[in-house]
């Protein structure tokens, strides 16, 4: 290690040291550094970090601002994708049937009757079919019928014998389960 | 003039002359000392809040007639120990606040090479001021802040060798630790 690499600091902060390093030292080390590749390079190092620190320190006033406007991004981002996440859970919801509803169609024996069930329900332990009392209403009320209604189909041929029920013409039985 | 006026007026006339000295100053010195305080690490309303506190007492202390000497020294003092007061992670606040910096300036490179290659260059300064003292980190704030290494001492509390024997051992790190 160069002797003069000690004072090369205190060289180039002479102004900064008011003068404090004598005039002949400073000379000296001038002439030093003028002439010796090792401390050249050093002084160089020196300069070149002193310059990155202060260019750093003045533009540390400037910085903060973007770290801010970094966090405002952030946080808008944050908030459009919890809003988006709302939207879709929403449709989801009202995408999703409100009554689940499986239609089953038996094969028809010869004379056992077509069975379509409109909703799916707990096999219950006793089927009693039994007559409206009331005055039968219209078709489209029976989808807003009362929990839980079993629509059971017949085809009338099961029922009455071959050419007794005119063409056209179909028999709808409402069915109730009671436990 | 009654006898009982002269107490009052001499008061006045230095109040009012210290006003002019205190304006004047702050005129000179407002922006280095903030940019001294952010780079402690305090916020811009924090740094704002210590450098009207710190010209406050310099107008107090001018009014009450104190020392003129050194009067950059004594608020960068003043300032300095009011930011120590304030700071709750004075060290790794420091850090980012120099990184940002840097990141920031690089944006205005020319190409997107040189903006790399000084990108670089500051991320790797940014990890080697992290690893510098606390009194090295001070010594060479003040030092870019424009201080003389008497004046650094002043604030710092510690002799001028010393302030030239940390500025040095500072300064030796960084140029070492960034491969320069």
């Amino acid at each position: 290690m160069c002797e003069y690499s000690g004072r090369l600091v205190a060289w180039l902060d002479n102004e900064l040291l008011d003068q404090e390093l004598p005039d002949q030292e400073a000379i000296n080390v001038e002439w030093h550094v003028r002439h010796c590749a090792e401390c050249r390079k050093a002084v160089s190092a020196y300069e070149e970090v002193s310059g990155a620190f202060l260019v750093c320190y003045q533009a540390a006033m400037v910085a903060r601002p973007r770290s801010r406007m970094k966090w405002r991004i952030a946080g808008g981002v944050a908030a459009a994708v919890a809003i988006l996440a709302l939207v879709l859970l929403a449709q989801q919801q009202q995408q999703q049937p409100q009554v689940e509803r499986l239609s089953v169609r038996l094969p028809s024996p010869a004379h056992a009757p077509a069975i379509a069930f409109e909703k799916s329900a707990p096999p219950a332990p006793a089927v009693a079919v039994r007559p409206r009392l009331t005055a039968p209403a219209p078709m489209h009320s029976q989808w807003m019928a009362e929990e839980p209604v079993v629509e059971v189909a017949l085809p009338a041929d099961a029922l009455f014998p071959p050419g007794a029920v005119p063409q056209g013409f179909s028999f709808i039985a409402e069915v109730r389960f009671q436990q | 003039v009654s006898g009982d006026s002269v107490p009052w007026v001499l008061p006045l006339a230095r109040f009012q002359t210290s006003e002019r000295e205190a304006t004047t100053l702050f005129g000179e010195l407002r922006k280095p000392l903030l940019r001294y305080l952010v780079c402690l690490g305090l916020s811009s309303d924090e740094a704002q809040d210590v450098v009207q506190d710190s010209f406050l007492s310099l107008h107090r202390h001018l009014s009450a007639g104190g020392s003129q000497e050194n009067i950059r020294s004594w608020l960068f003092r003043v300032a300095h120990n009011q930011a120590r007061n304030r700071q709750n992670s004075y060290d790794r606040r420091f850090s980012e606040r120099l990184d940002d910096a840097g990141a920031e300036w690089v944006l205005d490179e020319a190409t997107p090479e040189s903006a790399l290659i000084e990108k670089e260059k500051f991320k790797r300064l940014g990890n080697a001021i992290r690893t510098l003292a606390g009194a090295e980190r001070e010594c060479l704030l003040l030092r870019a802040s424009g201080l003389r290494y008497r004046e650094i001492g002043d604030v710092l509390g510690i002799a001028t060798s010393t302030v030239a024997d940390t500025v040095e051992r500072a300064v030796k790190k960084l140029a070492e630790k960034c491969n320069v």
